[in-house]
């Protein structure tokens, strides 16, 4: 029997007043790619930022690949486990491409430069942007800087990968490519928890899909499921909303 | 207007000694008072980012106090005030010291620059978009490699033209150590005209240090930021 | 340390401090509105208009205050042929320094808005002056309020260089009485404090000023 790569238990978070999560508990097994939807405040960033701590939660515990993210030690050490993906790309400024993805494996994990050159040089090839190698994130395009955040975030071979609306900060043209590069991501296997807006993405690649709405989960099913024949009154309003409006 | 010029008189002596050590003892005078600035600022930035709240009060307090009394009032502080909260011995040591004047511009003009750095550093630190921390922080970074490899770079990067600004202004600022007593080139400047009522031969020397200095610093600034080159991040703001 | 002497001055004290303030307004006032002229100026298409603006404001920004001031009190009587009140003279160096000042923050504050902005009103039928006036000058005075603030502190500092030339300014009323009295430490650090209070008051109400901005937005 496969354990859950990833286990919420009872999990819950406040902004002052504002509950963003209230009492979640979910798994996500490995190999599997999730889509996450829901109304804006819904509490889904929220959830996803929990994965790898970066949001400190108030009750409750994220486990990952066995390991209590609630006690953990050395948090960093699970974080580079984990990749994230941004919405607004955050690659860093003053670095070039090949420099922001070599930065981590370089510090974090201590490989050589060389090497972590070597297999940034083979990342960027698999996302279609050798070329721009060795520029600076401001020369580039949206969609080639979102899969250079991609590129980044692969380096460390992450067992799971975080995509946090990888696509609302992006012009529609460019929308696609990087679409793609999550496409091949999840046919090859990797374990992806993804918010998004992007419902085509959703029934195509996801294997399931997670509804919430005011922090808490209203409904997963498998994705053509979830389209096809929605449980929830709320998450049927949702998908009639989101497609109506493509 | 009736004024004949005699541009010749500055390269009479005295005169011409008296530029001649102005334009040293500004120069001397704000490049010191601006290292010491920034280390102090840099200290004083930092402090008022950490996670103590003590430590914090005192960081902006200082900044508060040293920014909004005004420096002319700082230097007559340090010049008359001071040596006199002193004990006995050691006023009497500091009034033996050689160059009081120059000594006491350096530490007010120190202090109250300090007070700005620190202002420009918590500000280009505080424009770093949270998004970087948290970037950094989900590739496994630890705090302080997160510092130390993203912040603190890119953080400089924006800084730099603040950084360099500061140091024109210190430049600027020293004229005001002519009240008590450094011999710096406005005050050189000033002399020369009450001795030989050519005001404007005698102004235009001064003028035209800072204007030179100004200038050269701004090609200095161009050429950083060619160097440096990082589209999109120096003249954003 | 005996701060009696302080109320015995108080009077003299309060004179002085009311000069600065009259010299800080009025350099505000006069220097803002030539300020203004100078920073359309600054924008303007014509290289006529726009090189002569950028010299002088490049001129006096790489001046220090006191040397500009020393610069005016020769030049006054010698362009006028008579001496000026000394007030005066320092005004007008004051004016002439602080506007070259005052005209960089209201270009970058007219720079701040969009010229999107200016297409949207023209869109929606609104003459070119009419949206100047409604859209884009309320857009501009916003953001740029807060540096104007903090330049408003910054010439009352200034003020205190008029301790040079002898006029009967606070700082210099205040070593007038501390010569007198021999009484330097007490009337120095009351003059440092009180300056430390109205100067904090502005740089407070600037960043208040900030913050709502940002809230705005």
């Amino acid at each position: 029997m496969t354990l859950p790569l990833v286990q919420i238990n009872n999990l819950s978070l406040r902004y002052g007043n504002f509950v963003a999560l209230d009492d979640i508990s979910i798994d996500f097994m490995p190999g599997t790619c999730v889509v996450i939807c829901g109304p804006s405040g819904s509490g889904k960033s929220s959830l996803l930022r929990c994965v790898n701590r970066l949001e400190d939660f108030g009750t409750g515990d994220v486990i990952f690949d066995g390991q209590s993210l609630k006690s953990a030690h050395n948090i960093s050490k699970i974080r580079s486990n984990i990749g994230m993906v941004f919405q607004h790309f955050e690659l860093y400024p003053h670095l070039s491409v090949m420099n922001n993805i070599t930065l981590a494996p370089r510090y974090v994990n201590g490989i050589n430069r060389d090497e972590a050159e070597a297999k940034a040089h083979k990342l960027l090839e698999r996302v279609g942007i050798l070329d721009q190698a060795n520029k600076y994130p401001d020369e580039l395009s949206g969609g080639q800087q979102q899969r250079a955040a991609i590129a980044r975030a692969l380096a460390l071979e992450p067992k799971l990968m975080l995509f946090d609306e990888p696509t609302s900060a992006l012009d529609p043209e460019m929308i696609s490519e990087v679409l793609q590069v999550m496409r091949d991501l999840a046919r090859n296997g990797m374990t992806m928890l993804v918010v998004t807006h992007e419902m085509g993405f959703a029934r195509d690649v996801a294997d399931e899909v997670v509804f919430m709405d005011k922090g808490k989960v209203i409904e997963r099913n498998a994705s053509g499921k979830f389209f096809d024949n929605p449980q929830s009154d709320r998450a049927k309003e949702f998908i009639d909303r989101v497609l109506q409006k493509i | 207007m009736n004024y004949e010029f005699d541009w010749s008189l500055l390269l009479e002596e005295p005169n011409w000694s008296w530029v001649i050590e102005g334009i040293a003892n500004t120069i001397q005078l704000s490049l010191v008072a601006w290292g010491c600035a920034l280390v102090l600022g840099v200290l004083i930035g930092a402090i008022r980012m950490s996670r103590s709240r003590t430590l914090r009060f005192i960081g902006t307090t200082y900044v508060e106090i040293f920014r909004n009394i005004p420096l002319l009032v700082q230097l007559f502080l340090w010049f008359f005030v001071f040596p006199l909260l002193l004990p006995d011995d050691l006023m009497r040591a500091w009034n033996r010291l050689d160059g009081v004047p120059f000594l006491t511009a350096l530490i007010g003009l120190s202090l109250f620059t300090a007070a700005r750095i620190a202002e420009q550093i918590r500000s280009g630190i505080s424009s770093i978009p949270k998004g970087q921390f948290l970037a950094a922080y989900s590739t496994g970074l630890t705090e302080v490699q997160t510092f130390r490899h993203v912040i603190i770079p890119y953080a400089f990067r924006v800084m730099i033209p603040a950084i360099a600004s500061e140091f024109l202004t210190i430049f600027k600022n020293s004229a005001l150590t002519l009240t008590i007593g450094v011999a710096e080139v406005t005050g050189a400047a000033k002399t020369i005209e009450a001795y030989t009522f050519r005001g404007i031969e005698a102004y235009s020397a001064a003028s035209l240090t800072y204007m030179l200095t100004t200038a050269s610093v701004v090609i200095f600034m161009g050429w950083l930021e060619h160097a440096l080159r990082i589209p999109g991040l120096i003249g954003k703001r | 340390m005996d701060f009696s002497v302080i109320n015995d001055n108080i009077e003299f004290l309060m004179l002085g401090l009311m000069r600065s303030f009259q010299l800080a307004i009025f350099t505000i006032v006069l220097s803002l509105t030539i300020a203004c002229f100078i920073a359309i100026g600054r924008v303007s298409s014509k290289r006529s208009i726009r090189y002569p603006s950028a010299i002088f404001v490049n001129l006096l920004r790489s001046n220090p205050l006191i040397l500009i001031v020393f610069w005016f009190f020769f030049l006054v009587p010698l362009i006028t042929g008579k001496t000026l009140p000394e007030f005066h003279t320092v005004l007008i160096a004051f004016v002439v320094f602080f506007a070259a000042y005052f005209a960089e923050i209201v270009r970058s504050g007219i720079q701040s808005v969009g010229s999107s902005q200016v297409k949207a009103a023209l869109s929606t039928g609104l003459t070119y002056s009419q949206s100047m006036r409604l859209i884009v000058l309320p857009q501009a005075l916003r953001n740029m309020l807060p540096a104007l603030v903090t330049e408003c502190v910054i010439v009352f500092q200034g003020t205190t260089i008029a301790y040079v030339i002898g006029m009967r300014e606070f700082l210099h009323s205040t070593s007038l009485v501390a010569e007198r009295t021999v009484r330097p430490v007490e009337l120095y650090l009351f003059a440092a404090l009180v300056y430390l209070v109205i100067c904090f008051t502005g740089t407070r109400l600037a960043l208040f000023l900030e913050k709502n901005k940002e809230l705005a937005r």
